[in-house]
């Protein structure tokens, strides 16, 4: 089975896009668009090329990222597959905080559910019954009897308490990335030490982008911060990541961190770079892990971490360009280099 | 029967106001199903509001029904008139001031519940309490420097929340874990008080709301939860007193409201496939049975009296996809159904397989597994268990009557060959005619395939595949020369150069075809052509002999009881006999559930899958609620 995962890792790989993709996209006359993302394997996103619904392109791009999960699950059994599948939960959660939203503002729940993103066999949600909901209160205790019980049970609570949207949001995302923890465990002794350095990348990097957000943006205080955290056993443990939630400004912080984060990111004038440096940092490890003969599990893992950075990357350039904003202006927003493999 | 009833689209035009009440018109009538498509013109969805406001009235009843547990038939009037859009939504209004009135009793006794389970948590926290000998009066006193806070939160977050507050200097200490609880003391300096809370907050933190008596005396704290206890369960009462009253005052409007959400039901159902309309018309497009057409008119005519337009049409080749499929089967065909249906629903227009499958399926099932024994308890269960299995358990007593049939053919009765004649012949003495016969009947059944595809592919407008193409009319002829040249190598027929060369004709057909179909390069295109050809005649060749397996199973099932015999033989007559049920319920369970399979397997892969797209749509007419649950 791995033969056969690995191999398709391979094939898919081929579609990865390259800067000269992107270049190729953002010169190409508006005729030449669904082509030119059909050949690049976007089916999903060549479909509908011409609709200007900008949610509409969202939900494309996570209707590809499914497709591609779908097949690459297919020989996957036991923990590998849990992980993958739970992997795509993040697109539920999300539809779960839509909905919360939804609920909050009163929206109608035809218009509520036209928001939320179709999870075709990954969906675990019976959105109709949730839209219909009278109130967030029944909303979350509806979730509460679901599959994501485990991670609303506490929300519910603390909302009850702040009625506080923002907590909502944050400890519905701790929750979710805890959860992919929980599942990467007992596969990062068997699917060796590349699949670890994937998951250190993901969980440090959103711990670090989180604390110094909350920290920083919403001014919260150290000790709200740190447990809004995830909590993991990576490069950013947590008695460092207290240490760093307790800092008072981003200098500092970036200055407090390990040497070779510190390295990289000491010249990062503000958080969105500190972001962008990081995800590139992780990209390049994700394409040393997808090229090597690692465990079948990790190149698929890698893989889909790179394929949602080109998804990402794609969706900015299409936004761009139904704003009709200038090339430099797109081609600035994407701060995209060529990977190197470390 | 073997293929789906002629529909006609029909294309109804009507009043907006009075859509509602043609759409329930329609559910009545039964056999509507409808579609999307509409004239030219008719930019707007009027239902679309109609179907928004239906689904929050269905939901809100669904749930008010949950609660009530209202669960009785619902009537529905022949002349009852389907509400319109203002009425749904003024019953929505309705709904939804008594579902919030639920929604908070409900809610209320959820509290309840939970308070209570805090009580119990509590009482047994406060004796641990009393044994600690703490003076509460002292930890709790309201210091200037120091913060005390007693309360519980959830287990799995205390370690995180107990680093968090290390990070404002204050300390967390577990004393007692009920459930998935835990109770602890958080003390830390008074002026991160604030800091502290809204952490507590986020964690799911509940203070415990100590009583002063309970500061001073810790004893009393009996008598306090005492009184907490009295007061929450005359709160419970209170909450089921309203919940009471509120099911006695809103009864009957909710089944009024009950019966309006029905008479809905069929506009809103079909505006999910799409109402069109402009100004004040509507548009329901759908399909009905040709032969309902005038029974349709004279329903419509007695209920709007002119005031409508109505057209129909037969569908357009280039929409066959996307016509329904109604067959009508016999009670006795019904059964199998499902089977054939778990492959897909046959297309409009194409051979439906249900009879041919279920004659093909029991000849395979008893073939393999004759025996008049096992037959006759299979006929018997099917028979004893009839009330659970419903509909299949005529499936199973035909298989048993089937497998009895071919039990007396060929003279066995549970694995015994010597007790009755064969009527026709023993497989174990006749091995090679056996497996001669079942691929006879297999180049029978391929034949039958490819024909009825061709049929299919003309009947769709696929007339050059239906002639030209390996399943059609060209591979027929190929597959009938190879089997002729086959049978005369074989010495079973002198046909060998006419054969060869109705060979080489039909495969030369087909191999042209496959090269005008390839659009590609040079190379690709003989790459193709080749590769499909040679796939064409090992396909032919590896599903023909695919059928040996009905003769490999007629055998074994001897072969199994023989070396059941030959275990009992060696064994005492309790012994014996032992091994003979045993081995006669394995025969039936292990063998029999295999045969299924294999039956079931040959129709999908080696008739179905030559013929059957399987990508219909079923027919779904729009029907009011009380009859659905009726079907």
């Amino acid at each position: 089975m791995s033969a056969y995962l690995n191999t398709r890792v391979s094939l898919y790989a081929e579609r990865l896009w390259q800067a000269e993709n992107f270049d190729a996209l953002l010169r190409a006359p508006d005729a030449e668009i669904a082509s030119l993302l059909d050949e690049r394997g976007l089916p999903q996103l060549a479909a509908g090329f011409h609709s200007q619904d900008l949610l509409s392109l969202e939900q494309r791009i996570i209707a590809q990222t499914l497709d591609e999960t779908r097949v690459l699950i297919r020989p996957l059994t036991g923990e590998a597959r849990n992980f993958l599948i739970y992997w795509t939960a993040r697109f539920e959660v999300s539809n779960v905080k839509t909905l919360l939203r939804g609920k909050m503002t009163g929206e109608r729940p035809a218009a509520l559910l036209s928001h939320l993103t179709p999870m075709g066999s990954f969906g675990r949600l019976d959105n109709q019954d949730l839209a219909h909901a009278e109130d967030v209160g029944e909303l979350l205790r509806r979730l509460e009897a679901g599959p994501y019980a485990s991670i609303v049970r506490h929300v519910r609570r603390a909302f009850e308490l702040s009625h506080d949207p923002f907590s909502l949001d944050a400890s519905l995302d701790r929750g979710y990335y805890e959860g992919v923890v929980k599942r990467a465990q007992p596969l990062e002794k068997c699917a060796g030490p590349g699949f670890r350095t994937l998951m250190a990348h993901l969980i440090d990097r959103i711990n670090l982008l989180w604390l110094l957000r909350y920290r920083f943006n919403y001014n919260l205080p150290p000790a709200q911060v740190y447990f809004l955290l995830v909590g993991s056993n990576y490069s950013l443990t947590g008695v460092r990541l207290r240490e760093l939630a307790a800092m008072g400004s981003l200098e500092a912080v970036l200055a407090a961190l390990p040497q070779d984060w510190h390295d990289r990111l000491a010249s990062a004038p503000d958080i969105p770079s500190v972001f962008s440096i990081m995800e590139r940092t992780a990209a390049e490890h994700a394409l040393k892990v997808m090229r090597s003969n690692a465990p079948a599990i990790s190149r698929a893992f890698a893989y889909m971490l790179l394929r949602e950075r080109d998804l990402r990357a794609v969706r900015a350039l299409l936004r761009g360009r139904h704003l009709g904003l200038p090339g430099a202006d797109i081609r600035f927003a994407l701060q995209r280099m060529p990977l190197e493999v470390m | 029967m073997l293929r789906a009833e002629p529909l006609l689209k029909i294309q109804l035009l009507i009043l907006a106001s009075e859509a509602p009440d043609a759409a329930l018109e329609l559910a009545r009538f039964g056999v509507f199903n409808p579609t999307s498509g509409s004239p030219d013109g008719l930019g707007e969805s009027p239902a679309e509001a109609y179907r928004e406001a239906w689904l929050d009235a269905e939901s809100r009843l669904s749930k008010l029904l949950e609660q009530c547990g209202n669960s009785s038939t619902l009537v529905v009037p022949a002349d009852a008139a389907a509400p319109s859009l203002a009425d749904l939504q003024e019953l929505n209004v309705w709904l939804k001031e008594v579902w919030s009135a639920c929604l908070a009793c409900h809610e209320g006794e959820e509290r309840i519940a939970d308070e209570s389970k805090h009580l119990d948590s509590l009482e047994e926290t406060l004796s641990k309490l009393e044994r600690l000998n703490v003076d509460l009066a002292h930890l709790l006193r309201q210091d200037s420097l120091l913060s005390v806070n007693i309360g519980s939160l959830p287990a799995n977050g205390l370690k995180r929340v107990s680093e968090a507050l290390s990070m404002t200097g204050t300390l967390v200490t577990q004393f007692d874990h009920v459930g998935d609880q835990v109770f602890a003391v958080i003390a830390g300096p008074r002026g991160r008080q604030e800091e502290v809370r809204g952490l507590l907050a986020q964690a799911g933190w509940r203070e415990l709301p100590v009583p002063e008596e309970l500061r001073t005396h810790p004893q009393a704290a009996r008598s306090w939860l005492e009184a907490e206890r009295i007061r929450i369960s005359q709160l419970s009462g209170a909450e089921c007193d309203v919940m009471g009253a509120l099911r006695e005052n809103f009864a009957p409007r909710l089944n009024e409201a009950r019966l309006r959400v029905a008479l809905a039901r069929p506009l809103a159902e079909a505006a999910l496939a799409g109402v069109r309309g402009k100004g004040g018309l509507a548009a329901l497009a759908g399909w009905i049975p040709r032969r309902q057409l005038n029974a349709l008119r004279a329903t419509l005519e007695t209920r709007f009296h002119g005031r409508y337009w109505m057209e129909a049409r037969q569908p357009d080749p280039h929409e066959a996809a996307d016509v329904p499929s109604l067959v009508r089967y016999p009670g006795w065909l019904k059964p199998f159904v499902p089977l054939v249906k778990s492959y897909g629903v046959p297309r409009y227009g194409e051979f439906d397989p249900a009879l041919p499958f279920a004659f093909t399926y029991l000849l395979l099932f008893g073939a393999m597994f004759g025996d008049v024994g096992h037959g006759g308890i299979i006929l018997l269960l099917s028979i004893l268990f009839a009330r659970k299995l419903g509909r299949f358990s005529w499936v199973g007593a035909s298989a048993g009557v089937v497998s009895m049939l071919f039990g007396m053919l060929y003279g066995s009765i549970f694995g015994y060959e010597d007790i009755i004649q064969p009527v026709w012949l023993s497989p174990l003495h006749n091995p090679v005619y056996v497996l001669s016969v079942a691929v006879a009947f297999g180049v029978a059944f391929i034949v039958f395939t490819l024909l009825v595809n061709a049929r299919n592919k003309w009947v769709a407008g696929h007339r050059a595949e239906a002639v030209f193409d390996s399943t059609g009319l060209a591979g027929l002829i190929f597959y009938l020369g190879a089997v002729g040249g086959l049978a005369s190598v074989a010495g079973a027929a002198d046909v060998a150069q006419p054969a060869w060369m109705l060979a080489i004709f039909g495969i030369v057909i087909v191999a042209g075809f496959k090269w005008y179909e390839a659009k590609a390069g040079l190379g690709e295109r003989i790459l193709v052509t080749a590769i499909e050809t040679l796939e064409t005649g090992i396909n032919l060749f590896s599903n023909t002999l695919s059928f040996m397996r009905v003769a490999a199973f007629s055998l074994n099932h001897v072969a199994l009881a023989l070396a059941i015999f030959t275990l009992a033989a060696g064994l005492s007559v309790a012994g014996h006999w032992f091994t003979i049920a045993l081995g006669n319920v394995v025969i039936i369970v292990l063998e029999g559930g295999i045969v299924a399979i294999q039956a079931l397997r040959l129709m999908y892969y080696e008739g179905f899958s030559r013929f059957f797209s399987g990508d219909g749509i079923e027919f779904v007419p729009l029907r009011l609620e009380t009859e659905r649950s009726k079907v």
